[in-house]
């Protein structure tokens, strides 16, 4: 009985339904009875908007769809990017009612693991144009209705649809609907707009460069969260990052092409500049740029990325942990490197000297580490200011970028080399820098060594920490600053150890007299690391940079000997302070100088080579290097073992390298994409095309033919 | 003795490091892609009985490789439509290899059992060789799959024949099956005749794939 009851139920309920709709029908309403102004599919509620509330005969008018969708749920652009679909509207109107396309407003990037897609979340505006025919009647009723349907996705997608229906009076003046005019009046600065200038696109290899002429948008950039380029095509990878640089007269960006749609050589180019304004505004500029050389004017400055950051979600806390005990181990792991080691011989030194003394050897453990730390958080601070400053390009090492820094670490090493063989004294705690001798108080002397021993370091530490540093950069300040002092007191963390274990002084051998020799020993190692930093230097500045830097060796020198007669204690004590390290940095140059001849040549790297290469079915052995990279010296060793070089050549392997001893957008760009933060970085492509396998850090003869045979698939 | 364990453990560190951040570095790396004329990336995945399927497997065969997710709307569209199934089914008749990928990750929509993967092929009466389970991604990101469906022909020598959208007409509509233009049959067909397929690149449309 009850079950008859509920069933019986919706049944009632439909016959009064369709009872009140047949009364609808009756009363003269022409559209769907299911149809209405606002309808709800399972993720979104969508509305029709019209700005007029009654039309005249022959108006033309703006409609919309409003579509606000549950949390989390996008829909998407006219181009869905790498996957979706863009919302239609299958139109059920009066015949004189005519709505047009959509008006696509600027769209969001929605990276989705390696895809991008590009859409709309939250809510959304789509306007179109609505024309009353001339013959409409006045005093008729004429209704606009549509299916709209939208592909709606979060991590799932589901295709929801909406049909919805307005009903607008025709009359002899027309009035407004003042709320929609109002909605739609919001939108409207949000749909890209026609360019006052021109819009060329230059291409070179696997790299389009769009440059994009107009005022209103050059004025726009300097307010802008974020600028991106969305194509209308296929010609472009959605998901590879795009390199934007703002000028007096616009923008012009950096993309990567697929290789897949793209034609080859100059093609035109289309899609809008978006962008995001400081008050969390988009507006869009259309561009269909023909092939044509990008101006000067849209690209002198790369657009800041600290105004990206700030948008970047701050990393949850346990990645956040994770990211900082790789750092942790990444500065360990530094203790091991070759451009620290010499640091850690004078570090050895000075532990000989203290281990006698407990106390003092704490203290210096404690100060060695505040130098370290100081040194890591000054370089992070500088990155952060490089990258607000719009530098992308900075990485790890960046400091051996800049020709004059190179050029005045070569002249320190030259004076630290002349005082360690007795030329002249600096203040008797400087001496503690260096082999600890003379002031067993001077604590300073451990700081400096901190200083020096995360500054030659710092380049190192990228290929043990790629990741890590990787994820860092796009971070708050805050965070990159945390993960550098993390980096210091990993580097720091060996000595400090060591330093409070008392144990210790059985081990190492008591100071004397032998230590003054050693001390004279390590000017040479001082001189052969000048020596490499102007080789870095040749490279960086040419002929005329090492001539500089070499008259200014001769300045000093005559400045050294003068400031011993006239005594100049303070200047020297910094001067010397600031660098007894580099001493052994030239071992792994002097281990590195040709040994057997090449059998395979090293090429020049360029993106478009390995593909083509990859194309052509070969194993590529790419070296991405730098000459003031000392472990890369360290492995060309590796590669040039005679037995490697038979096996390049047997398997006809293709040496390419990469050198990023200058600044290079592209290679950092490239180093990035494959998830390093510097060099090293070593990629063996597989013969039979895929992706690389990837080595960075210490390589062995042995790893590399391994690799390559893997590759060539002959194991 | 003292001396080798000290130089020692480091180097355990700093190898576990390493090895842990290239990982890491490989799960963000960007895919890439399989162009139309490059060798077909080399894979090995299991298939729902358990055992390694491998490209070189099917050396002398036209493959024909399909990304999908029985989740996702657009797979719906042609395995209701039952056009997946036919073209399967054709494809079998002349003698090519069809792999269904699966490559959406453990949770995410489409993720399946071997024994669900067989039922879904049952009752749905789909014609693959294997079914290949991608759980880890690797496979799609070697051949760049970025929706649901993506479709790949490979020729008998082992190139990307064919890389993009299993039709012509970008829709979750059944009604558009049977105006659109299915490119995997007309690539096969281009084969058969000794040609290339035209076009042998398109935009794939669907869901993304859940990587």
């Amino acid at each position: 009985m009850r079950f008859s009851v509920r069933l019986a139920m919706p049944r009632i309920g439909g016959i009064l339904v369709a009872m009140l709709l047949a009364a609808a029908a009756a009363l003269g309403f022409t559209a769907p009875a299911s149809a209405q102004v606002t309808a709800s599919s399972p993720h979104a509620e969508g509305t029709i908007l019209l700005e007029r509330s009654a039309a005249t005969p022959g108006d033309t008018f703006l409609g919309a769809l409003r579509l606000k969708m549950a949390d989390g749920w996008h829909v998407y652009w006219i181009n869905p990017g790498d996957s979706g679909l863009p919302p239609t509207a299958t139109w059920a109107s009066s015949p004189e009612v005519t709505a047009g396309e959509f008006r696509f407003p600027t769209p969001h990037a929605i990276p989705l693991a390696t895809l991008m897609n590009y859409g709309y979340e939250d809510e959304v505006i789509l306007p179109f144009e609505v024309k009353i025919a001339p013959e409409a009647a006045i005093g008729s009723q004429l209704t606009l209705g549509a299916k709209f349907e939208y592909l709606i996705c979060a991590d799932i997608c589901i295709p929801e649809d909406v049909t919805l229906s307005i009903s607008l009076p025709v009359a002899a003046t027309p009035s407004a609907d003042a709320a929609a005019s109002s909605e739609i009046a919001e939108t409207l600065p949000t749909i890209p707009v026609a360019l006052t200038g021109q819009a060329v696109v230059e291409r070179s290899g696997d790299t389009f460069r769009i440059g994009v002429v107009d005022d209103s948008l050059a004025s726009a950039v300097a307010s802008a969260k974020w600028i991106r380029f969305f194509p209308y095509g296929a010609d472009i990878l959605h998901a590879a990052p795009q390199a934007v640089r703002t000028g007096l007269d616009g923008v012009s960006v950096e993309l990567k092409a697929n290789a897949m749609f793209a034609k080859p050589g100059e093609q035109d180019l289309g899609g809008i500049i978006g962008i995001e304004t400081a008050d969390g505004k988009l507006r869009g500029w259309e561009a269909r740029a023909t092939p044509g050389i990008v101006p000067a004017s849209v690209g002198t400055v790369a657009f800041a990325a600290a105004a990206a950051a700030a948008e970047t979600p701050a990393l949850p806390i346990d990645q956040l942990l994770v990211v900082l005990g790789f750092a942790f181990l990444g500065g360990l792991v530094l203790n091991l490197m070759p451009c620290v080691l010499p640091v850690l011989t004078i570090k050895a030194a000075s532990l000989v000297n203290h281990a006698h003394n407990p106390k003092e050897a704490r203290a210096h453990g404690v100060a060695y580490l505040a130098g370290v730390v100081v040194c890591f958080a000054a370089i992070g601070a500088i990155l952060v200011a490089l990258k607000a400053a719009g530098d992308t390009s900075a990485g790890l090492g960046f400091q051996l970028q800049y020709s004059w820094v190179v050029a005045l670490f070569a002249l320190v090493m030259f004076a630290v080399g002349l005082n360690m063989l007795g030329v002249f004294e600096m203040g008797s705690s400087l001496m503690n820098v260096g082999g600890g001798l003379a002031d067993r108080g001077g604590t300073s002397g451990a700081f400096f060594t901190g200083l020096l021993a995360a500054f030659v370091g710092a380049p190192c530490v990228g290929p043990f920490m790629a990741g890590a540093v990787g994820a860092a950069m796009v971070q708050p300040a805050p965070i990159v600053m945390l993960l550098f002092v993390t980096m210091g007191l990993g580097l720091a963390a060996p000595f400090l150890i060591l330093s409070f274990t008392p144990a210790l002084a059985k081990v190492l051998p008591k100071p004397g007299k032998w230590m003054i020799t050693f001390k004279q020993v390590l000017a040479f190692p001082m001189f052969a690391t000048a020596l490499w930093l102007l080789w870095v230097l040749a490279a960086q500045a040419g002929t005329d940079g090492v001539m500089l830097a070499l008259a200014g060796a001769i300045v000093l020198a005559f400045g050294i000997w003068l400031g011993g007669k006239i005594g100049a204690k303070a200047l020297g004590r910094v001067a010397a302070g600031l660098v007894i390290v580099g001493g052994f940095m030239l071992a792994p140059i002097a281990m590195n100088l040709p040994r057997a001849e090449a059998k395979v040549a090293a090429q020049d790297w360029s993106v478009e080579q390995v593909t083509q290469l990859q194309s052509e079915g070969r194993v590529i052995f790419v070296d991405f290097t730098a000459k003031w990279c000392v472990t890369c010296q360290v492995n060309k060793g590796a590669m040039y073992d005679p037995a490697v070089q038979q096996t390049f050549a047997d398997l006809e392997v293709v040496f390419l390298r990469a050198d990023w001893t200058n600044k290079d957008s592209v290679i950092a760009e490239e180093l990035k994409r494959h998830g390093a933060g510097g060099v090293p970085l070593y990629l063996v492509y597989p013969a039979g095309g895929g992706p690389p396998k990837k080595f960075d850090g210490l390589l062995t003869p042995a790893m590399i033919q391994q690799a390559v045979r893997e590759a060539a698939g002959s194991v | 003795m003292t001396a080798l364990k000290r130089t020692k453990l480091p180097i355990l560190i700093g190898s576990a490091a390493a090895s842990a951040i290239t990982a890491a570095a490989l799960i963000v790396s960007s895919a890439d892609a399989a162009p139309p004329g490059n060798a077909a990336p080399a894979f090995k995945e299991l298939n729902t009985s358990g055992k390694d399927i491998s490209l070189a497997d099917f050396r002398g065969k036209t493959v024909v490789i399909e990304w999908t997710n029985h989740g996702c709307p657009f797979v719906q569209k042609h395995y209701n439509s039952k056009n997946m199934q036919a073209t399967q089914a054709a494809a079998a008749k002349d003698g090519v290899v069809w792999l269904s990928v699966i490559s959406s990750k453990p949770g995410s929509q489409g993720h399946v059992s071997p024994e669900q993967a067989d039922k879904l092929t049952l009752d749905r009466g789909a014609k693959p060789t294997h079914v290949l389970l991608d759980p880890d991604g690797s496979m799609g990101r070697a051949y760049g799959a970025k929706t649901t469906p993506h479709m790949f022909i490979i020729t008998p020598d082992g190139k990307v024949a064919y890389n993009g959208a299993i039709d012509s007409i970008q829709s979750n509509k059944v009604d558009d099956v049977p105006k659109a233009i299915n490119y995997v049959t007309t690539g096969l067909a281009a084969l058969k005749a000794g040609k290339a397929p035209d076009p042998a690149a398109t935009v794939p449309y669907g869901c993304d794939v859940k990587y």
